[in-house]
């Protein structure tokens, strides 16, 4: 790890965090380019810091080997001892200036194109499967942490954080985006890769609607509207792990989602019911989807794969 | 944090709704935040409409970085962003603007492989600015 990331890093602005450290916009005096900044502030006692803080950041460095195109670059990760109990370490990603909501907000009517957002799609997927198949999920997938180059490359941003934030995310409380929690999350069950297809569909419905699909402003009232589109899960399907029954909601039936989704096409809807599964069990991988037929028109499969390869 | 700082962070964000709110509320356009820059300086370049507001409330679209002397335009060419590009020289950037590796915007957009933000530059370096 290198020292002494004032000098080469100068912060020009905060972009966000508050929960587990800051993020800031900031530039690269070398190259001239924005980068952004993460910090976390780390507890270390006389063995220094901690293995799993050392883990995660050895996965995000692994991942940083196979360039893939559908993810930010980490380029630099330096840690600094601000006391003998507490260091602060940074990562130092590739900035991108725009983020999907930006550029959805900023697409005049009637919105995307549907090859747009088939393209959007598969590379976010891309990106997903890439992250999945490296045992990393994201869990925080969201129009903002998905960003888009002037170029139309999609890189996904913010993943593998969340580990190494978590020991310190409940010190400050800060309001989180329910809009795009699978309910697994949101009933405090057990969860892994299938909350970011559960995010993923979510972010698909919005790139045709402009608007998010289920806008809660608390857990059971998201829950609610999930349930009002894709109906009440049977009881089998509840898990048992949770505090929240099933009774607490209306028997709903599912709705067509082309109710809600109006100009997707068929094949569209059908993935898109694939990925806001109740069952995470049952819910499509990010690999199968990209094998799903909405893909299969324009491209062939094995040019796919040979993306997700990279 | 001071309306300014509210300000910048907003921009670099591309909260525009954000961005309207604070100028309403008395924040100074070209005001700096604590790290000495302005918002049209740091503002998420992708994003048309905070520029587009912050120009129409008489952010100095060519305000210099105090290290490396890019300006604005200079950002928006060298990532590609050829609708804030426009709207920027549109509000007067100044396209022949040297930063301190005495590069100009055109040059960065170049280096960048832009061809779409070179071909407008280049247009307007030769004087028909109306595109």
């Amino acid at each position: 790890m290198a020292h002494a990331t004032s000098i080469q890093y100068e912060p020009v602005a905060e972009i966000g965090g508050g929960a587990y450290g800051t993020v800031f916009k900031a530039r690269d005096i070398q190259s001239g380019q924005f980068v952004a900044l993460k910090s976390v502030r780390v507890q270390t006692d006389q063995n220094g810091l901690p293995i799993s803080t050392v883990r995660e950041v050895a996965v995000l460095k692994r991942l940083e080997q196979f360039d893939h195109p559908n993810v930010v670059r980490l380029m630099d990760v330096c840690a600094i001892q601000r006391s003998d109990q507490e260091t602060k370490v940074t990562l130092v990603f590739e900035h991108v200036d725009q983020d999907l909501k930006t550029y959805l907000e900023r697409t005049p009517a009637p919105g995307l194109s549907p090859e747009r957002i088939k393209d959007l799609m598969r590379q976010l997927l891309c990106g997903l499967a890439f992250l999945h198949s490296n045992r990393v999920m994201h869990r925080d997938l969201k129009p903002e942490n998905i960003l888009v180059t002037s170029q139309g490359q999609v890189k996904l941003a913010d993943f593998g954080l969340a580990r190494i934030y978590s020991c310190h995310m409940a010190l400050t409380p800060v309001v989180v985006t329910l809009w795009y929690r699978p309910p697994e999350v949101l009933l405090q069950s057990s969860y892994a890769t299938p909350v970011d297809i559960w995010s993923t569909g979510c972010i698909f419905a919005e790139m045709f609607r402009r608007k998010p699909l289920f806008c809660g402003e608390s857990e059971v009232d998201q829950l609610g509207k999930i349930f009002e589109v894709i109906g009440l899960p049977p009881e089998e399907e509840w898990p048992t792990d949770v505090t929240l029954t099933r009774k607490n909601f209306p028997p709903n039936m599912p709705r067509p989602i082309a109710d809600f989704v109006p100009e997707i096409s068929e094949q569209g809807a059908q993935l898109l019911l694939k990925m806001l599964t109740f069952d995470p069990l049952k819910r499509i991988s990010a690999l199968n989807a990209l094998e799903h037929s909405y893909f299969q028109d324009g491209e062939t499969l094995s040019q796919t794969k040979a993306k997700v390869m990279q | 944090m001071t309306l300014e700082d509210e300000l910048t962070s907003a921009a670099a964000q591309g909260h525009t709704a954000e961005v309207s709110r604070l100028l309403q509320a008395g924040a100074q356009v070209n005001g700096v935040n604590r790290f000495g820059r302005s918002a049209v300086q740091v503002m998420m370049m992708g994003s048309t409409p905070v520029a587009e507001v912050l120009l129409r409330h008489g952010a100095d679209p060519n305000v210099a970085d105090r290290r490396t002397g890019a300006t604005p335009l200079h950002d928006a060419a060298r990532a590609g962003f050829l609708d804030t590009v426009r709207l920027l020289v549109n509000y007067k950037a100044d396209p022949r603007a040297k930063d301190k590796a005495n590069c100009q915007p055109i040059d960065l957009a170049r280096k960048s492989g832009l061809t779409d933000v070179v071909a407008y530059l280049e247009c307007v370096l030769s004087g028909n600015s109306g595109l």
